[in-house]
């Protein structure tokens, strides 16, 4: 192994003094050539660059080799096992003929020769502190690997979060390091899962752990460096949360200053969680990137009275220096864990005769939200079900729901049928967007549950505050069998409408991918991997898979051919009784009981295939691909380099 | 078993018991005691636990064997999950006033304690002493009265953390995880913590046994900024489902009998005792609530 280039930075969260709050030496309006590489490198089908597949977030490809004619013909084509076995999230990039796959804990990271995947150019194994098992709040699973295009001083970077905390950044030639650096800290129950997030000449990261008493916090460091550019934490201070003077100054009734503080009781801010774990999207044109902020701590309502400000909030920030433009909460005081850090998809539209420019957002909470992403104007919240019942509607004037009682979960009261359940109408899926047909594709969990709260004593005056939490199927499905818990659905953000709905038997917990071949294909916990019609949702074809999924598929064009790809693997959340071998129901905040019958179709695995045409592959176009020559080494031979 | 038929036997095992006759097993059925299989100091099911320890006693008395029901659960769940559901019929070491279940009369009382090392660096006597207006790091578990008065004094939120790390961080949202005593008296031991304040009986092993001499101080009651009163003295009975007078009174009978000898048992191990106080065990009633608020 040769030497390696490495930056260790310490980054302790609950440090609060002299946290650099601007950008260092950024010369204003200079466009970093990389940004707008990896922008340029986004828009190429032979290419899948970053796990949303592009800026905009939409999961769009332009490809049309395959199409709702020909689809039926789609055939496995060649596949690779990661060697784990716990839920695969996310996908692999695919950047230059090279593709890059990571996995869950250990967090392993391989690359790929697409002209021979019978070759694994490198890998590299993190050694991570295995007390970050423990810790994880859901199974030990990974959203996915960044990529930066290099910009000659600086090598291609293939970046990933590790869950004992660390970001690293490998050199995507040779696998090796190029710098490491501490973000969060297992020791104080913080872990990453997320897929870090590269803007111009940075990378972003969240944090996981709300619940613990992680503060939530975002992190801005720069790629080539690794040092911090900035920091904004979701609750606190303004100077915390880089929150200036012209926040919210277009919706002044979202709220403004002081509120990361003034919306809780005494100093719970400083444990008030709001960790984002979940998904970015980036305009080039505004500066901004955007993204939610995740849920209030501690979980029991009662003990952080009052809005929680900024948890579960839609953000605009500037990329450059992080300071937040504008801010909206979708879940005040939040009361049944709606996580907001899910996907956030860019589109421009025509709403009620306006062209607008959006961001769209599936949130925990069953409300579909537009934005309009220069200024935070709310333009659409819609149900993603009839079935949503916690809130009755969203004002759109105040930008507040309007929550039915009856339907909260408090300590004094006991509810029945609350839709959505905790695991939310959606959850961390990246689903797609056709600019053609203006419909996105949005993967749907239709869950509700019960909350039976209770107060148990114990001696010496101590008592233990709980809920016996019941999740199952949502009227739609059929909760007797624990079938019926998942819709896909194709949402016109223009009418508020769906265009056309399909009922799942499973959760479609994993996200969508839409092409201008009128095709959307998708993941099934299950292990399906589906492709409909994205005009009418007909079904077209699947294929069973080793494993269920709840990642998100990607396509691509290699050697002329267009390859959909998917990672099997069943875990994350829904898949905890089965991962982690549970028998009591309320496990898992419910999880547990809700997805009982999964283990009825399908077992942990863990990897991922590739379908083209007929099976099409390097091995069908020329069979001595990959083959044994007893010859020296062949010109076909790339430097490798395993790596530890 | 007919109210009638349990009758019978225990005014067998009474006659059997005023004659002197101990070991008369003949008529004498076991004596059903709910116990954790794993709560230290209290109870373990190799019977080194001081509760387990007093059972016997009770049940010697009793002329009956000990039949201890210990269960994997953590000792919260006994009465809602394994007392109430027949599961078994006494249970140690409750509360004197918890009007879930029929209470004998107290046969301890005792209190929480500050524990910190006794090199005389700081002293803790009272909620507003000095030293620990000072102290950041506490080794408590969140379940007892000493919340409320933490988040009174402005340190509960900035320690949260830091208890939550003492279980490794493993408490899921609504799962009840048990703090180890003796992990916390490590804590105070290392000077990772500043202080534990724990409930004297639970604590008190393991501070006999720290590598470093330690001192317990009784907590006094206080009130909190609502002008709440916050206790932090408890007596201890045993108890019967509610509904189960006529054991509890018998339970009642052997506790006086054995009193000396229940007292040795609490000395050796430790527990800062206090005189009792008037207080009202539950009466006979016929409603018990069964854990949920």
């Amino acid at each position: 192994m040769g030497r390696t280039r490495r930056t260790s930075v310490r980054q302790g969260v609950f440090a609060l003094a002299a946290v650099s709050v601007y950008a260092i030496a950024a010369p204003v309006g200079a466009q970093s050539s990389s940004g707008d590489k990896l922008n340029e490198l986004s828009q190429n089908e032979e290419n899948w660059v970053m796990q949303c597949k592009n800026y905009d977030c939409n999961h769009f490809s332009e490809s049309t080799q395959i199409t709702t004619e020909n689809v039926k013909n789609l055939s496995p084509s060649w596949s690779f096992s990661t060697g784990v076995l716990n839920g695969h999230e996310g996908a692999p990039l695919v950047i230059d003929g090279m593709m890059y796959i990571n996995g869950p804990f250990p967090n392993n990271v391989f690359a790929l020769d697409l002209d021979n995947p019978n070759d694994i150019v490198w890998q590299h194994k993190p050694k991570q502190d295995p007390a970050a098992r423990s810790v994880a709040c859901c199974d030990v699973v990974n959203r996915g690997l960044a990529y930066y295009p290099g910009d000659g001083d600086t090598p291609a970077l293939v970046i990933e979060t590790l869950l004992d905390g660390h970001l690293l950044a490998l050199n995507a030639e040779t696998g090796e390091e190029y710098w490491k650096l501490e973000v969060m800290d297992p020791a104080v129950g913080q872990t990453l899962t997320q897929s870090p997030y590269v803007v111009k000449d940075k990378v972003i990261v969240g944090s996981s752990g709300a619940e613990l008493g992680v503060r939530g916090v975002v992190t801005a460091f720069n790629v080539k460096t690794g040092a911090q550019e900035w920091r904004a934490y979701a609750t606190g201070p303004d100077e915390d949360m880089l929150i200036g003077e012209d926040f919210n100054i277009n919706n002044p009734q979202y709220g403004q200053t002081g509120l990361g503080t003034k919306t809780w009781e005494g100093e719970a801010w400083k444990i008030g969680g709001g960790t984002n774990w979940g998904w970015y999207a980036y305009d080039p044109e505004e500066d901004l990137i955007y993204y939610g902020s995740g849920n209030p701590a501690p979980w029991n309502e009662t003990m952080r009275p009052g809005d929680n400000k900024w948890t579960m909030t839609i953000f605009g920030r500037s990329a450059e220096t992080g300071e937040a433009k504008f801010g909206y909460q979708k879940t005040p005081h939040d009361e049944w864990d709606y996580a907001g850090v899910n996907v956030m998809m860019l589109s421009e539209q025509e709403i009620d005769g306006e062209k607008r420019k959006l961001l769209t957002h599936p949130d925990r909470n069953g409300i579909l939200y537009s934005l309009d992403r220069t200024n935070g104007d709310l333009v659409r919240a819609d149900k993603m079900d009839d079935t949503v019942n916690w809130v009755k509607h969203v004002d759109m004037e105040s930008g507040l729901p309007v929550r039915d009682p009856e339907y909260g979960t408090r300590m004094d009261h006991r509810s029945k049928d609350i839709c959505p359940s905790a695991m939310g109408y959606h959850n961390q899926g990246v689903d797609s967007y056709d600019p053609n047909q203006e419909l996105f594709f949005i993967g749907i969990n239709h869950l509700c549950m019960d909350w039976e709260p209770y107060m148990l004593p114990y001696r010496a005056g101590q008592f233990f505050v709980g809920a016996n939490v019941w999740t199952y199927p949502g009227p739609k499905g059929n909760r007797e069998a624990g079938t019926g818990s998942g819709q896909i659905k194709a949402y016109d953000a223009k009418t508020g409408g769906m265009k056309w709905e399909k009922m799942e038997r499973f959760a479609v917990w994993g996200g969508t991918t839409a092409t201008a071949g009128n095709l959307v294909f998708y993941g099934t916990l299950d292990g399906f991997i589906k492709a409909r019609d994205s005009r009418t949702g007909e079904l077209l074809w699947k294929f069973k898979l080793p494993s269920g999924v709840i990642g998100h598929p990607i396509t691509y064009m290699h050697d002329g051919t267009q390859y959909v790809g998917i990672n099997y693997g069943v875990g994350g959340w829904p898949g905890v009784g089965l991962v982690f071998d549970l028998n009591d129901p309320s496990a898992g905040l419910g999880a547990v009981g809700a997805f009982k019958e999964l283990a009825n179709h399908t077992q942990m695995g863990g990897g991922f295939i590739a379908f083209a045409l007929n099976g099409e592959s390097p091995y069908t176009k020329d069979i001595q691909t990959g083959e044994y020559q007893a010859e020296a080494a062949s010109s076909t031979d790339k430097d490798r380099q395993a790596s530890n | 078993m007919t109210a009638t038929g349990k009758s019978l036997i225990l005014a067998v095992t009474a006659a059997a018991g005023l004659a002197g006759a101990t070991g008369n097993a003949v008529a004498a059925e076991p004596l059903r005691i709910c116990a954790a299989k794993n709560e230290l100091p209290f109870s373990a099911s190799d019977g080194s636990g001081f509760e387990n320890k007093i059972a016997k006693i009770v049940a010697d008395d009793m002329g009956r064997e000990a039949e201890f029901v210990y269960v994997d659960d953590p000792g919260i769940y006994l009465v809602p999950n394994y007392l109430n559901k027949d599961e078994c019929d006494v249970i140690t070491g409750v509360d004197a006033d918890d009007n879930r279940v029929a209470t004998t009369k107290p046969y301890y009382r005792s209190s929480y304690v500050f524990i910190y090392p006794e090199s005389g660096e700081v002293t803790v006597t009272d909620w507003d002493s000095a030293d620990l207006a000072k102290m950041t790091r506490f080794a408590i578990s969140p379940y007892s009265p000493v919340e409320p008065k933490l988040r009174d004094m402005e340190k509960w939120d900035d320690n949260l953390n830091y208890m939550y790390s003492l279980i490794g961080f493993k408490s899921r949202r609504n799962e009840y995880v048990r703090y180890d005593p003796e992990t916390m008296i490590s804590e105070v031991v290392s000077g990772d913590a500043d202080i534990a304040i724990l409930w004297g009986p639970e604590a008190a092993r393991a501070v006999d046994a720290a590598d470093k001499p330690l001192v317990m101080k009784v907590v006094p009651d206080t009130t909190t900024r609502r002008d709440e009163e916050l206790r932090f003295s408890y007596s201890q009975a045993m108890a019967t489902r509610s509904d189960d007078t006529e054991l509890r009174d018998a339970l009642d009978k052997a506790l006086t009998a054995r009193h000396d000898e229940i007292q040795s048992v609490l000395q050796e191990e430790g527990v800062p005792l206090l005189d009792a106080q008037p207080e009202q065990s539950s009466t006979d009633k016929s409603t018990t609530n069964g854990g949920s608020s």
